[in-house]
């Protein structure tokens, strides 16, 4: 009998103590740790930008920019003819004055005369092959010149960047907030006119695997 | 007869002697300091559904009235949450108008941008990330997506011989995360946006289950944003804040595209690769895109989901 009740005490003080153990880790909060979320990095706002990379001679007069790159005239004589120099490749030779422009226009590498696309006797002006004369601000007929299908695409809004209203019909359905501005972009705001290929950029960085451990930007090991 | 000894061999049977009083009292203040610890975790949730949000009616079924207290009882749990006063707004679908997307896979360069301008835009979760826009990198010359991979990161993009196929909600017109929703907290608005009343969500996950195209997304945990990445305007059935337990997924920015304006993901390509419209509209560029555009292709055409959203090519 007093064995018996020996074995049922210590039954009960183990059963005490785990119990008491138990409320400890409980409160201390042992095992289960909320907010161990890995806290990632915010995306650089430099990503977020909308602006477009270039800025096209419209835009410059407007935000009354320094406009002196394009007053040709500081450098070039006014009334002079303009001659262009090859070397033995038949290739142009860009003077060290305009070392800043690279030329790229097309993979041919045939469309990089100067005076394809400006005026060689007003340097002011732009020259398509029609023989109409165009300011700068124009630029994006000139490109349309050439580039007919791209440009009636561009016009209907189908090439190129677009923002602000998505209402295109002209006399505007009752549909009271829907109806605003649209603004297209011109050629030059996104493309050099001199090497008009879309040069290449850094990637936004990709996405952090929630079951990824490292949970960093590497991706997960390759499945076997 | 040790009077002693007689005492402790037989206590008075129903009597309270003070050890026995004791020992009890202190096991019993013991087993109710460890209920109480148990139960502490239920303090941290601090978050809990309030009663006004519990009675909430079904999202067709509110009157305009109802509607106004909900967004009040959001601008205040925003504000509380977040110290920023939020416009939220309930945008109805317009009549006459069915939102189309059109993506250029020639223009597209891979740069992501889109991705993150829609996270500044739907305030989804940083940490853990959610984000509605996947963009794949595929070989030239197939449209293989078993092929793909989405954590390329090289110094530059485009790369050669490769194409980037930005992925997100398509907006199917025969939407299978809809059918399978035992709850109808999701569904078909009547500009073809498929929405999700975050209020009515249960959390089942079946959607993430049912869509073919990776679309939907689960707060594993209660979504973390900073509050100055916080953005101000709200829809309900858009970019408020979501909680722990439900799905959301790209809504083509209701919060925007219903007030007429293009989606966060279409303002921010610099390379002029998405375009957005309404498809009713013959004067829309979506419209001329998928009239005059050689080929354009629905994303796994042949699961019938029949998406809004259109990859064209042009050469």
């Amino acid at each position: 009998m007093r064995l018996a009740n020996a074995h049922v005490r210590i039954v009960l003080a183990t059963l005490f103590a785990a119990l008491v153990l138990v409320s400890v880790a409980f409160s201390l909060d042992l095992w289960s740790k909320p907010g161990q979320v890995r806290q990632l990095p915010l995306v650089d706002v430099e990503f977020l930008k909308t602006e477009t990379w270039r800025r096209s001679y419209a835009d410059l007069v407007k935000a009354n920019a320094d406009l002196s790159d394009f007053d040709c005239y500081t450098c070039h004589e006014e009334g002079k003819k303009q001659e262009l120099k090859f070397d033995a490749k038949d290739q142009l030779v860009i003077p060290d004055e305009h070392s800043d422009i690279v030329m790229g226009h097309g993979t041919h590498g045939r469309n990089n005369n100067c005076f394809n696309c400006h005026n060689d006797a007003n340097l002011l002006r732009l020259q398509p092959r029609d023989g109409r004369e165009l300011k700068f601000e124009q630029s994006t007929l000139l490109c349309g010149s050439c580039h007919g299908p791209t440009y009636r695409d561009w016009e209907a809004g189908a090439h190129g960047r677009t923002s602000g209203y998505w209402n295109r019909t002209k006399e505007g359905l009752e549909r009271g907030p829907s109806d605003g501005p649209f603004k297209k972009q011109d050629c030059v705001n996104c493309h050099n006119p001199h090497a008009p290929k879309f040069p290449g950029r850094k990637p936004a960085p990709p996405p952090n695997h929630l079951r990824d451990p490292r949970g960093g930007s590497e991706p997960p090991p390759p499945a076997p | 007869m040790d009077p002693q000894s007689n005492e402790i061999a037989a206590p008075p049977a129903a009597a309270i002697n003070r050890r026995g009083f004791l020992r009890t009292s202190a096991l019993f203040s013991a087993g109710a300091a460890a209920l109480a610890a148990s139960l502490k975790p239920l303090l941290e949730l601090k978050d809990f559904t309030s009663m006004e949000q519990f009675l909430q009616k079904y999202y067709k079924e509110m009157t305009p009235a109802d509607m106004a207290k909900v967004l009040a009882r959001i601008t205040r749990e925003v504000e509380r949450q977040y110290g920023v006063r939020p416009d939220v707004r309930d945008f109805k679908p317009m009549d006459g108008v069915e939102f189309v997307y059109a993506l250029n896979l020639t223009r597209c360069i891979g740069c992501r941008k889109c991705v993150h301008a829609c996270v500044a835009e739907n305030n989804p979760s940083r940490s853990p990330e959610i984000q509605y826009i996947r963009v794949l990198k595929m070989p030239h010359g197939s449209l293989d997506i078993e092929k793909s991979d989405h954590n390329y990161n090289p110094e530059k993009v485009p790369e050669k011989g490769f194409f980037y196929m930005p992925v997100q909600c398509q907006q199917c017109k025969n939407p299978p995360c809809v059918k399978v929703c035992p709850v109808h907290a999701t569904w078909q608005e009547s500009d073809g946006i498929t929405v999700i009343d975050y209020d009515w969500c249960i959390g089942c996950r079946y959607c993430m289950a049912a869509c073919p195209y990776g679309a939907r997304h689960f707060n594993f945990t209660k979504p973390s944003i900073p509050k100055e990445r916080l953005n101000p305007e709200m829809a309900y059935l858009g970019n408020r804040p979501r909680k722990l337990g439900v799905t959301e997924k790209c809504h083509f920015c209701i919060q925007r595209t219903r007030a007429g304006r293009y989606p966060a993901c279409l303002e921010v390509c610099p390379a002029g690769a998405r375009k957005f419209g309404n498809i009713l509209d013959p004067e829309s560029e979506v419209a001329r895109i998928i009239a005059t555009k050689r080929v354009f292709i629905q994303l796994k055409e042949d699961l019938g989901t029949s998406p809004r959203f259109f990859y064209y090519f042009d050469v």
